[in-house]
């Protein structure tokens, strides 16, 4: 096995250079430059459909790009090879927006599966890894039941404890909060940043929650049509002015982010002879 | 999608069985990767192939049962009724007992397969092990295939065993055919090789591979919503059923 | 875990169950449940013609399974197949003059090697040669005894005419074979009806090399073969005349159906005069007119 991502010593963990995905025709990413920093919680934001989700899955290499350069830890994700790539992931927590829970498992089982497929440890010793981590995310007395009798929260808080059931470097977070009541919502925030301080977890999250990413992000991405628009900290980034920052976390219904979706004249559409209106 | 909806559908079908041949090189690239999981193949074996074993055995009773009464009928005419144990068993062997048992399996097994599957790919769990390292070709796909191949030609077995039984029910103990005559001309007639190994076994082991192919692969590559796993399901169960028929008929012309 | 061995047990069960099925329809319902692989000593015996026997194909003494057949292959150099018999080693009491006969069970079934004892009080040991055999007699041949059989006659040397009245002629055609002793003599000329009459008018074709039939003869339809198609046959009577051009044959036999046959050969032993003296009891062919 490779070095453990947390033995490097440069500050940047991701590094995203020249990145240019088509997907479908539509140009998801147009030369997108991206560096997360090592250790903090950063946050990449933006309007829906601009491949928030999709950044995530080009680093942890379920998706390649068209061109450029998608690195972790230095090794360049799309060039791996599919044993390479999984020993890497085995590195990286990955909490999915709908938790993605195995239905086929009990709690326990579902936090034990990454350590049962990839590790011969010794029942008790899974049995203590699995307890430690339910605990961590407060579900300890919940490890006997099975997913669908869950809360979305709990769900998520299960997942959680499945995604740093490895101890990884490096966490992402694809949409934690959305369909969280105010509770759930603060208790997964604690969690991440909880994790983040204790572990020194880096951690990627992927969010549309202005407050909440306030709360806990060191440093933001605002991402619109393929680029990085706007980065710094929470709160200089909401006060900046560019047109992208005012409008997204303004809440304005347009700007750069148009409200019509790109379409032919309407005039023509609604048969007026003659064109536009 | 929509586009592809436009071409004809032999287009569209090629297409399909085109895909389907391509999964199976993967599924098969990975078949040696999955016997780590070994465990998870006798799991599937427990639910395609036990947990049909009900369907199986009565539907094998009941088509024993109308074999063993229409030949009756039949062979009456030309007085040939003690023949009645051959034909039932030889119908059973040859036709009946694999192609009835891979239809069955086809709606009861290859469906769940198709949407547990399904719903495993729209609820993210397929991304969730890749994530977690795990190959999901190896982990889910490969053990399901495997556990059709295995339990499809048990179950044909014993959907045979089972006509064979209802056959001997009906004409040895409700028509009064002399046992003796029944078990007697069976034995001289069926053939271990001809009626069981390329019958029964040989025609089960390729409709299993068949079966439970097209049942994973449509899981597979069902679009993740409700409504691409309520449609891959149904079109596991036409595609599965056109498919045993067509390959019966190849296997028999062959075989024969 | 407890819950993941149970699977592991019930899917144990289900195997098992499925090969103990496998096993059942393998051993119980097919040949193999006659094929004893008890101990077993080997004969070897010679045919002219093997017929339809296949390797595998029983042995029976007195109607019961002794062994089967183990190879069938021809002797270098003659037309004549060497056939190896796998025998019980509970039956090693055969004769050494006993007669290896190759029968087909019922009409249609298949073949198989029976042996008839002898009066020796030698036993035949490993490798011993049974060396009176009968050959497989053909279905055709067997039921051809019977009936008569064979093809239509040449004409060469022109035809007379005889006529007939048939109460039933079946599907007897124009042009279908005229035998006697199996032998075709000519061939149905017209098959009517003649006016103000209710029974079938048959005109015969008869070769004039064969002008000299009792004029008292009868005349018969039959079928060639189970299925085969009727044709007309002239069993001799024993008046000094003989039939010339334009008589009419004054004793017919219309034609049977093919169960009235089956029905009368099985009773009676033979439908008709037993000319070839087949259809010994139990139905075994006659080997001696074989050649």
């Amino acid at each position: 096995m490779t070095d453990p991502v947390s033995s490097r010593s440069d500050d940047t963990i991701v590094r995203v250079r020249g990145l240019t995905t088509v997907l479908n025709g539509k140009t998801i990413f147009d030369s997108l430059d991206l560096d997360i920093p090592r250790g903090k919680i950063t946050a990449i934001m933006g309007p829906s459909g601009t491949g928030k989700t999709t950044l995530l899955k080009h680093i942890t290499g379920q998706m390649r790009g068209d061109r450029g350069e998608v690195s972790v830890d230095g090794q360049n994700v799309p060039d791996l090879s599919r044993e390479n790539l999984f020993r890497l992931r085995e590195r990286i927590g990955y909490l999915f927006q709908n938790s993605a829970l195995l239905t086929d498992f009990d709690v326990f089982e579902n936090v034990a599966f990454p350590l049962r497929q990839h590790t011969k440890l010794p029942e008790v010793l899974i049995r203590n890894i699995v307890l430690t981590k339910l605990q961590a995310v407060g579900l300890r007395g919940a490890a006997r039941l099975m997913p669908t009798e869950l809360s979305g929260g709990m769900a998520r808080r299960v997942a959680l404890a499945r995604a740093i059931v490895f101890d990884p470097a490096l966490i992402l977070y694809d949409e934690p909060f959305v369909g969280l009541d105010p509770i759930a919502l603060n208790q997964v925030l604690k969690l991440i940043r909880t994790l983040n301080k204790t572990l020194g977890i880096t951690s990627i999250l992927v969010a549309h929650e202005l407050a909440a990413v306030q709360h806990v992000a060191d440093h933001v991405f605002l991402i619109a049509n393929g680029k990085v628009v706007a980065q710094g900290d929470a709160a200089t980034l909401a006060n900046d002015g560019s047109p992208w920052t005012r409008q997204f976390f303004g809440g304005e219904a347009d700007g750069p982010v148009p409200f019509q979706y790109p379409a032919g004249d309407y005039g023509t559409a609604l048969g007026f002879p003659g064109g536009s209106l | 999608m929509s586009a592809r909806m436009d071409r004809g559908v032999v287009t569209q079908s090629l297409a399909q069985i085109g895909a389907c041949g391509l999964f199976l090189l993967t599924l098969l690239a990975a078949i040696p990767r999955s016997f780590r999981y070994g465990r998870e193949t006798v799991r599937q074996i427990w639910f395609v192939g036990a947990m049909s074993l009900t369907i199986v055995m009565t539907c094998g009773l009941f088509v024993g049962m109308v074999l063993g009464l229409q030949l009756y009928d039949v062979l009456s005419i030309f007085g040939g009724t003690s023949a009645t144990g051959t034909v039932v068993a030889i119908a059973i062997y040859r036709e009946l007992g694999p192609v009835v048992t891979a239809l069955l399996f086809a709606g009861r097994a290859g469906t769940s397969i198709t949407a547990e599957i399904g719903l495993m790919r729209a609820t993210d769990q397929l991304d969730a092990m890749e994530m977690m390292a795990v190959d999901p070709i190896a982990y889910v796909a490969a053990p399901r295939f495997l556990a059709g191949i295995v339990a499809l030609p048990l179950l044909g077995v014993v959907f045979c065993a089972m006509g064979v039984f209802g056959g001997h029910l009906v004409g040895v103990t409700w028509l009064g055919i002399d046992n003796g005559t029944f078990w007697s001309n069976m034995t001289a007639t069926v053939d271990v090789h001809k009626d069981i190994i390329n019958g029964v076994l040989l025609k089960s082991i390729a409709f299993g591979i068949v079966v439970s192919l097209i049942a994973v692969y449509q899981g597979y590559t069902t679009p993740p919503t409700s409504e691409g796993v309520a449609y891959a399901t149904t079109r596991t169960v036409v595609a599965s059923s056109i498919a045993i028929l067509a390959l019966d008929f190849v296997l028999t012309s062959f075989l024969i | 875990m407890t819950q993941r061995r149970s699977y592991a047990v019930g899917t144990g069960l289900f195997i098992v169950l499925g090969f103990a099925a496998l096993a059942y329809l393998a051993t119980q319902t097919t040949s193999v449940a006659n094929a004893r692989q008890g101990d077993s000593y080997t004969l070897e015996t010679h045919f002219a013609n093997v017929g339809q026997l296949k390797a595998r194909a029983p042995v029976k003494i007195a109607g019961v399974r002794v062994g089967s057949v183990q190879a069938i292959d021809l002797v270098p150099g003659k037309e004549e197949a060497k056939v190896t018999l796998s025998i019980d080693k509970a039956h090693e009491d055969i004769p050494d003059d006993s007669v290896a006969t190759i029968f087909t069970s019922g009409l249609l079934g298949d073949q198989y090697v029976g042996i008839q004892f002898g009066q020796s009080k030698k036993a035949l040991a490993e490798g011993g040669i049974i060396g009176l055999t009968r050959p497989a007699q053909q279905l055709e041949e067997m039921i051809g005894k019977f009936f008569g059989g064979g093809s239509a006659a040449d004409r060469l040397g022109g035809t007379y005419k005889v006529t007939g009245h048939f109460t039933n002629v079946g599907s007897l055609q124009a042009g279908a074979a005229v035998k006697m002793s199996g032998v075709p003599i000519g061939s149905v000329d017209t098959v009517v009806i003649q006016p103000g009459h209710l029974d079938a008018f048959v005109t015969l074709a008869i070769d004039k090399r064969y002008a000299q039939i009792p004029d008292d003869s009868a005349a018969a339809v039959f079928t060639s073969g189970l299925i085969g198609s009727q044709y007309v046959a002239i069993q001799p009577g024993g008046s000094p005349e003989f039939l010339k051009d334009g008589d009419e044959m004054v004793l017919t036999q219309s034609a049977l159906q093919l169960e009235d046959l089956i029905g009368k050969f099985l009773v009676n032993g033979s439908p008709s005069d037993n000319k070839n003296g087949a259809g010994k009891s139990g139905g075994q062919p006659d080997a001696s007119s074989g050649k």
